[in-house]
């Protein structure tokens, strides 16, 4: 609850309790909303904006952007579970094949090249956009 | 697909997404959801919802190895995630009233030029030996 006064206490510069900074601000709505709307976590937008404008570093990124998903996705599960649409078999099997290989990707994130995890999300986010074009 | 093997495959199919995640710092929603349709015959709506319900414990699982690897700062991630929160409210909500196939083909153009974009400055950026 306190956060949520913060929010909306001081929209300028470092809000608040908040203390992030405008662009964490305007990247974390970004993503949020785009999760909202397809169903994604909504990294696929806040890693690059993370990297281009609020200058992260390429891993740390990355880490703030899986951090940011979970209170992102709670908010997403809420809204769509209100409207009855979340199929919990299928959930549970996902998760749990997902939990074990995000650990496994975690572990690799701490220690990969910088220089390579940017051209492997590079490829990652060109075959996210070749999928998305064909799935419409 | 149906019954057993759909299962299989869903678990086979969760951990190739949870690395995606857990490497990339992404839901692994742009793989699920797809797959939740096509795979699983979920309606569109019904597939982002599901996929939202499995990103939460994968990002959970994801950022605890990260915060016993000293990746990162979690406790600023999830401050910057409570702010996301309230967009992801107003965009399930549109979502919900509305078919998404405009933004998707917006969406695919930015992601597709983003990708190319780190393609080119990573593999630029290797010609420094190693």
């Amino acid at each position: 609850m306190r956060t949520l006064e913060a929010s909306s206490g001081s929209a300028r510069g470092r809000a608040g309790l908040l203390r992030i900074d405008r662009e964490l601000i305007a990247i974390g709505i970004l993503g949020g909303l785009l999760s909202g709307l397809l169903g994604v976590g909504g990294g696929i937008v806040m890693v690059p904006l993370l990297v281009l404008w609020a200058r992260y570093g390429q891993r740390e990124a990355h880490a703030a952007s899986l951090g940011a998903i979970i209170p992102i996705s709670i908010a997403g599960i809420a809204t769509y579970g209100i409207a009855g649409e979340v199929r919990i078999g299928p959930a549970v099997a996902l998760v749990a094949g997902s939990v074990v290989g995000a650990r496994i990707g975690a572990g690799w994130l701490a220690r990969i090249d910088e220089r390579l995890l940017k051209v492997v999300f590079g490829v990652f986010l060109v075959g996210v956009a070749v999928l998305l074009f064909l799935h419409r | 697909m149906s019954g057993v093997t759909l299962y299989v495959a869903l678990v086979a199919f969760g951990v190739v997404a949870g690395v995606a995640s857990g490497l990339l710092g992404v839901g692994g929603g742009t793989l699920m959801v797809p797959f939740l349709t096509l795979a699983a015959g979920l309606s569109q709506h019904a597939a982002q919802a599901t996929s939202l319900l499995v990103i939460l414990p994968t990002a959970l699982a994801g950022t605890l190895t990260l915060r016993r690897r000293g990746v990162g700062d979690a406790g600023l991630a999830l401050r910057f995630g409570v702010v996301g929160a309230v967009g992801a409210v107003g965009g399930a909500l549109l979502a919900l009233a509305l078919p998404a196939s405009t933004l998707r083909i917006v969406f695919a153009v930015f992601v597709c030029i983003v990708g190319l974009k780190l393609i080119y400055d990573g593999s630029r950026a290797k010609e420094q030996p190693a």
